[in-house]
């Protein structure tokens, strides 16, 4: 490969492609046009059959087989990625800025000397230079860092790219083993939990309103719950409140939580951080609420305010009833 | 059982952040520092596993000197033994380093698990638990949200999460490394009172110099977001607020 090659590594779980991976090669597509490189995806699995005709819009599917890649574990992918990546020598390596591109995206930082740009929104490849934009400070800053080294790895934060282009058959498609035997590993998979079956799956209600670190206590979830009641939607939360124990895991909204894209989201006390926006940002209508000026929700809400919050609950929750007589 | 918890400080994101003249780091004289909240669920997952099955608790705290203040308070929650390396970070973080430095420090040390936040709000260069693990050749999973432990069998039962719920369970044999997303219960509340008297007879072992030459990458802008992409402000108080929702809400046939 040469400086204009691009790779992306997939990921998938359960026998299917993760909507990430379709982003990362949208992304890859473009940064290979623009380079007038090759785009080259490895998918890494114990299942290649399962894979073989997935729709990837790369040049090269190279699917590399093996007993102990069926599901994530980043000892064993790292020991597969490793060594390629070095003989492959692209110009870049995409992964997500998910659970399983971080575990990965620091060892193969040092593995192949690369430069390592992680929370990237945007890829450019102005004038054949490598460039990424990456949210820094729960997203109140934005970074532009250059990928220095001759290979470099960005970790690309989800919903920035379209999936669409990301998915086309593939030019060429190809198995093998993996370079190095993977030996003794000292990772092991077990098995996955499902999240718990709930009373409201909120990924399916109109209205979210959703509570972050501002709500500042337990007790002052009443009135919220409330003010959800009356708009006929439900409450969510952001990653904090749930940590406190105050809303239970099933509404928690963001990376590891739930995806979600109501006609109305309502945004109480919450920061956004990137983690939380990844999660809501195709709602509707978003109205955030938050003391905080420079809060980065605002980048992503439609309306804002930054009354306290109760101040505004309050009397919303009245008004919508005396509506609703 | 031997457990590090490693925690560093980090920006305090809820104060306004200054961009230095140069625009390329924030203006290190307007930064308040906190303890990284993931590193302090760190620390609560490795006091739950101290509950259960004995053991010892080594906590590093990397930082300037609000770095002690964060070692009193392990302290006054549980953990034995505090270590302090000073880290003068500039206005923009490298955590590759960072885990250099951290390596020449920890790998002279035995333990079962090192465990520390997956992320913080100034990473950008990748996760210091990572980087420290790929230093150390010792295995290495993040954004777990339980850490369980069987001594007998020198191995760690975690949970990492994954979208939408869904979590993987894995098993890795110790020593390891490990990033914590959230500990099984929220981290512990310490009175002031204690942390204050903690610090009058806490013996703090002072470790490393100068930090190494190696370096992640040189950001070469930073900005703040531009107000024109910034959502359109609700005047007044609470009532007119709640009122112009109210239209929006009617606008858009949701009410």
């Amino acid at each position: 490969m040469s400086q204009s090659d691009i790779v992306v590594i997939a990921e998938h779980r359960q026998g299917q492609i993760a909507e990430i991976t379709y982003e990362l090669v949208a992304c890859g597509r473009k940064l290979a046009s623009d380079l007038s490189g090759t785009l080259t995806c490895l998918l890494l699995t114990s299942a290649p059959d399962t894979f073989k005709g997935c729709n990837l819009n790369v040049d090269r599917l190279e699917v590399i087989e093996d007993a102990s890649l069926g599901e994530f574990n980043p000892e064993a992918y790292h020991k597969v990625l490793a060594p390629m990546l070095k003989g492959l020598a692209p110009g870049l390596v995409i992964l997500g800025n998910t659970g399983s591109g971080m575990d990965l995206a620091s060892s193969l930082s040092l593995a192949c000397d690369a430069t390592l740009i992680a929370n990237c929104t945007e890829i450019t490849a102005a004038g054949g230079a490598l460039s990424a934009t990456s949210q820094l400070y729960g997203g109140k800053v934005m970074a532009t860092s250059q990928f220095s080294s001759p290979m470099g790895i960005a970790l690309l934060m989800p919903g920035n790219y379209a999936q669409e282009e990301g998915q086309a058959a593939p030019g060429a498609v190809n198995v093998q083993a993996p370079p190095e035997p993977l030996g003794t590993l000292r990772t092991t998979f077990k098995r996955f939990i499902e999240p718990e079956v709930t009373d409201v799956d909120i990924t399916k209600v109109p209205v979210l309103i959703a509570a972050g670190r501002g709500v500042d206590g337990e007790d002052n979830l009443e009135d919220i719950e409330e003010l959800a009641e009356a708009l006929g939607g439900a409450t969510c939360a952001s990653r904090p409140v749930v940590d406190q124990g105050w809303m239970d895991r099933a509404r928690q909204v963001g990376r590891s939580g739930m995806i979600v894209k109501p006609r109305f989201y309502l945004a109480l006390g919450l920061s956004g951080a990137p983690e939380h926006v990844e999660g809501m940002k195709d709602s509707e209508l978003i109205i955030a609420i938050n003391t905080d000026e420079t809060a980065p929700i605002f980048d992503v809400a439609h309306f804002g305010s930054t009354e306290d919050l109760f101040d505004v609950v309050e009397p919303l929750a009245e008004k919508i009833e005396e509506l609703r007589g | 059982m031997d457990l590090i918890v490693l925690m560093k400080q980090v920006p305090d994101v809820v104060e306004e952040l200054v961009i230095d003249d140069d625009g390329k780091a924030l203006d290190t004289d307007e930064v308040m520092y906190i303890p990284n909240e993931l590193d302090e669920h760190a620390l609560e997952q490795a006091l739950l596993l101290k509950e259960q099955h004995g053991g010892k608790i080594t906590v590093i705290s990397v930082g300037g000197d609000e770095a002690k203040d964060a070692l009193a308070s392990a302290v006054a929650k549980g953990a034995d033994e505090a270590v302090y390396v000073e880290a003068e970070m500039e206005g923009q973080c490298d955590n590759h380093k960072l885990a250099s430095h951290l390596d020449g420090i920890i790998k002279g040390r035995t333990f079962d698990m090192l465990l520390t936040g997956v992320q913080a709000v100034d990473d950008i260069d990748g996760s210091v638990g990572s980087l420290l693990a790929t230093h150390m050749d010792l295995p290495y999973v993040g954004g777990l949200a339980k850490v369980s432990a069987d001594p007998g069998r020198r191995v760690t039962t975690v949970e990492k999460e994954f979208p939408g719920g869904l979590l993987g369970e894995m098993e890795v044999t110790f020593p390891a490394i490990l990033g914590v997303q959230s500990a099984e219960q929220p981290p512990r509340y310490v009175p002031v009172s204690k942390v204050m008297q903690t610090k009058k007879t806490l013996e703090v072992e002072e470790l490393g110099d100068e930090l190494p030459e190696v370096s992640g990458l040189a950001i070469q802008e930073m900005v703040l977001p531009e107000p024109a992409e910034r959502a359109e402000m609700l005047e007044g108080d609470g009532e007119d607020v709640a009122a112009r929702i109210v239209e929006l809400l009617q606008e858009r046939g949701l009410l």
